[in-house]
């Protein structure tokens, strides 16, 4: 028997100031099952909606007016105001160049969804964010999901067990 | 500190101490996946090619939209550009608007089956990235840019289109190339 999602159990907040953009993500989020989408248009509003409702999963586009896609994402994880440090952000963006990858993935992305994108890409990620949820890394200079996706052998010094 | 134990007559080294953790690991939140994943109601976690292909169709129904609000954009910052050429104080404003467009074409172009226009907008977004104003001559540029995406949405040219369209994306990016300076 093959495992399932109940969209229907979980909220979704999208940050996204690209009117078909965001509707595009509705569309398939509600054809999902999904029943409580909010979408809203800047991170201040964002912040709004996740200090007075249940929000479960961020899908939030980096491209944004005022304060940006990274900087909402900055203050989630690492501000001592942030409404929830653990919520799952989906980055969105068509900045697909590795350099923005790196930089979102440092500061505690959760996935990142490359634009043009499909909608096999968009579940996949949702998949993952749902199904296979990540275990959190607090360092000095890192909070969010553990970067380390894939164990491979290593035999450099592991600094997660020894200060250096 | 270092002592001799008389008992035993070993020099006796103190312990070191303990080097201690500079990482917190906190175990995964899997309260999403104790209310969302079941085996009764939902979609399967890996979809089959018939579930993937009607998601499809739910994006692609936003196609229209697109078509209708991004040609209306193109419209509107041609006017701002070819404005612009006359007016010079108007620049600023036409720059953010092509920079506006070419962000919005680049990414969604690909997701509604128009790969080419993605391509041009990302050549236009190379060429704007970082200008507050532009010269006549990178007006222009910016210009073709705007035609050659409202001529691929007006042919509704979906697909990376023949060897002319491709040889017009490389005659853009030569043209980027070459009036890229000076960037102010």
């Amino acid at each position: 028997m093959n495992a399932k999602i109940d969209f229907s159990k979980i909220s979704f907040l999208i940050v996204d100031g690209d009117k078909i953009s965001a509707q595009v993500v509705y569309d398939t989020l509600a054809y999902l099952g999904a029943s409580h989408i909010q979408r809203v248009k800047s991170p201040n509003n964002a912040f709004d909606v996740l200090r007075t409702e249940k929000i479960d999963i961020v899908i939030c586009e980096w491209r944004l007016r005022g304060m940006d896609g990274l900087e909402f994402l900055d203050v989630m994880r690492n501000s001592t105001n942030s409404p929830n440090r653990f919520i799952p952000v989906i980055m969105l963006t068509a900045h697909s160049e590795m350099r923005y990858v790196t930089t979102a993935r440092d500061l505690g992305i959760t996935e990142f969804l490359a634009k043009p994108f499909n909608a096999k890409a968009l579940y996949s990620r949702l998949v993952s964010v749902i199904a296979r949820p990540r275990r959190f890394i607090n360092t000095g200079t890192y909070f969010g999901p553990d970067r380390r996706r894939r164990q491979v052998q290593f035999d450099g010094p592991d600094r997660r067990s020894l200060d250096e | 500190m270092t002592h001799y134990d008389w008992g035993s007559g070993a020099i006796v080294k103190p312990e070191e101490p303990k080097k201690k953790k500079n990482v917190q690991i906190i175990p995964a939140q899997t309260d999403l996946k104790r209310k969302a994943v079941n085996f009764i109601k939902g979609f399967d976690i890996n979809l089959s090619p018939e579930q993937l292909e009607e998601l499809e169709q739910v994006v692609q129904r936003s196609s229209e939209t697109f078509v209708r609000d991004i040609g209306k954009d193109l419209m509107e910052c041609r006017k701002l550009v070819i404005n612009a050429l006359r007016d010079k104080p108007k620049r600023p404003e036409a720059i953010t608007a092509a920079n506006d467009l070419a962000y919005s074409v680049k990414a969604l172009g690909g997701t509604f089956q128009y790969p080419l226009m993605t391509q041009i907008a990302k050549s236009m977004e190379i060429f704007v990235a970082d200008r507050t104003t532009a010269n006549e001559k990178q007006l222009l540029v910016i210009q073709l840019h705007i035609d050659s995406l409202y001529v691929i949405l007006a042919g509704r040219v979906t697909g990376f289109g023949s060897t002319v369209e491709q040889a017009t994306v490389a005659a853009l990016t030569k043209l980027t190339e070459r009036y890229a300076e000076p960037r102010e």
